[in-house]
């Protein structure tokens, strides 16, 4: 369903993603893992194309994209591959004028054009799915960090994407927090949406992840399953990574 | 103060009361709803990737913050019949005092949309909205609340300002204040009241936009 090619990323004279092929099918679950700046973020964000690759192509769906130097991506098609796509953000970026239910019907109607009591309904079902439906009437500085990123997830999930993208979803939450967002994560794995996370929970990624992926310095090094990369890693720097985590996790 | 004085108080405040509510609070809310939008314009062409109107916009901010609005007046009014384009008093000041509100507000506007964190805009881009609607929908309605602080104080400084157009012959409530001045000979007293009466608006303003502000503070991360 998701289908990249040779992707490549540059800020300048930084090279970000250095040719990344990766292959996501319906009703999987993709963990990429690795050192902070190995380019993870970047790969995530380049599959609704809030960071717009160099080179490369990206075929999601229906939607298909290549990317060279003087191609311009028609707007429309950008915004067509990005009703496909939710994305959770780190710092949920709830839109904080706007209740919880509010921020759930947001897309429904303006990019849907659904009429607002059907968009209300389908929230009303979102929020009492991620066990919020007592919390609508809220405003998101009422909520805890965990809450607020269990309505984000609602919130894009809202539009009926065929894949939600999380970007560190828990990096923010105190720690007695990240096993209400973790729930609901599997959850949806569980019932078969497609997901691509960034996330450092290793535990959680072991879980729930159908194939992780390895990145280092804008290079896939390691990829497969859980069992494959996190026990039986081939390269040096795989094993030093993962001690490192070990380490940390361990103190 | 001898008897005289009180009877010119007395004859004198309900027509410059008059004039401050018929005139004064009119021109100040016409030119401050033009200037506003105006202001927004020019803040979101300045925001914008188009090159020409984008210099057109900083070049109007620049002149008009650059140089003194009796001038401006004096230009619109006084001025411009040389060159054939002769306007009433009335609509030389909604002109120059729109101008300047929105000179000013664009910058405050601007400076309220470019606070709105980088996240809210993808956010509303990651949903599938196109930069309109993230602006209209998102954007927009948080800069407001950001910018209703310092355009409250340019509605303020508005109202004030509107005394500025008495020196084009449009007899607002200052202009009225002088006639009585011309005829009494008691400039002191018929000044101090007419500062009072501005007083009193301003004070009135400043309720109003404090209760604004509150209004917008239940949605406020804390």
């Amino acid at each position: 369903m998701i289908e990249i090619r040779g992707l490549h990323k540059a800020y300048g004279s930084l090279e970000v993603l250095k040719g990344i092929d990766l292959t996501l099918s319906k009703g999987k679950v993709l963990v990429i893992i690795g050192p902070s700046g190995s380019g993870k973020t970047t790969l995530l964000r380049c599959l609704n194309l809030l960071e717009m690759p160099d080179r490369g192509s990206l075929k999601l769906g229906e939607n298909i994209f290549e990317f060279h130097e003087r191609a311009r991506i028609p707007q429309k098609n950008i915004l067509a591959l990005r009703k496909n796509t939710g994305m959770v953000f780190q710092s949920f970026n709830l839109f904080p004028h706007m209740t919880a239910l509010e921020n759930v019907m947001e897309a429904q109607i303006t990019v849907q054009k659904k009429n607002k009591s059907e968009a209300r309904k389908r929230a009303e079902v979102l929020l009492e799915k991620v066990g919020l439906a007592d919390k609508a009437g809220s405003y998101p500085h009422k909520l805890s960090g965990g809450q607020q990123q269990r309505v984000a997830i609602a919130r894009a999930m809202a539009i009926d994407p065929e894949v939600l993208l999380f970007d560190e979803p828990t990096s923010a939450l105190d720690p007695e927090l990240v096993g209400e967002v973790l729930k609901v994560m599997k959850q949806l794995a569980a019932e078969g949406m497609t997901m691509a996370i960034v996330t450092h929970e290793m535990k959680f990624a072991a879980d729930v992840a159908d194939h992780i992926l390895l990145m280092d310095d804008g290079l896939i090094i390691e990829q497969g399953s859980p069992q494959e990369v996190l026990n039986n890693p081939k390269t040096s720097r795989a094993v030093q990574f993962l001690n490192h985590l070990n380490g940390k996790s361990d103190e | 103060m001898d008897d005289r004085q009180i009877q010119i108080i007395m004859d004198s405040f309900w027509p410059l009361l008059k004039a401050g509510v018929v005139l004064t609070i009119p021109l100040t809310l016409i030119t401050f709803a033009l200037g506003l939008i105006l202001a927004v314009l020019t803040a979101l062409i300045r925001l914008s990737s188009w090159t020409i109107p984008k210099f057109i916009a900083r070049f109007y901010v620049w002149v008009i913050r650059g140089t003194p609005l009796l001038v401006q007046l004096f230009i619109i009014y006084y001025g411009l019949p040389s060159v054939g384009i002769t306007l009433s008093p009335y609509l030389s000041a909604v002109i120059g005092l729109s101008l300047s509100v929105g000179a000013y507000g664009s910058e405050i506007v601007r400076a309220a949309i470019l606070s709105i964190q980088k996240g809210q805009w993808e956010a509303a881009y990651s949903l599938g909205m196109s930069r309109m609607q993230a602006l209209r929908r998102i954007i927009l309605p948080q800069a407001a609340r950001v910018s209703i602080p310092p355009l409250g104080n340019s509605f303020i400084s508005l109202v004030k300002d509107t005394s500025l157009v008495a020196s084009i012959t449009f007899v607002e409530m200052f202009r009225t204040a002088q006639e009585y001045v011309a005829l009494t000979y008691e400039p002191l007293l018929l000044y101090c009241e007419v500062a009072v009466i501005y007083l009193a608006f301003s004070s009135v303003l400043s309720l109003l936009q404090n209760y604004v502000e509150k209004r917008l503070e239940r949605f406020s991360a804390s």
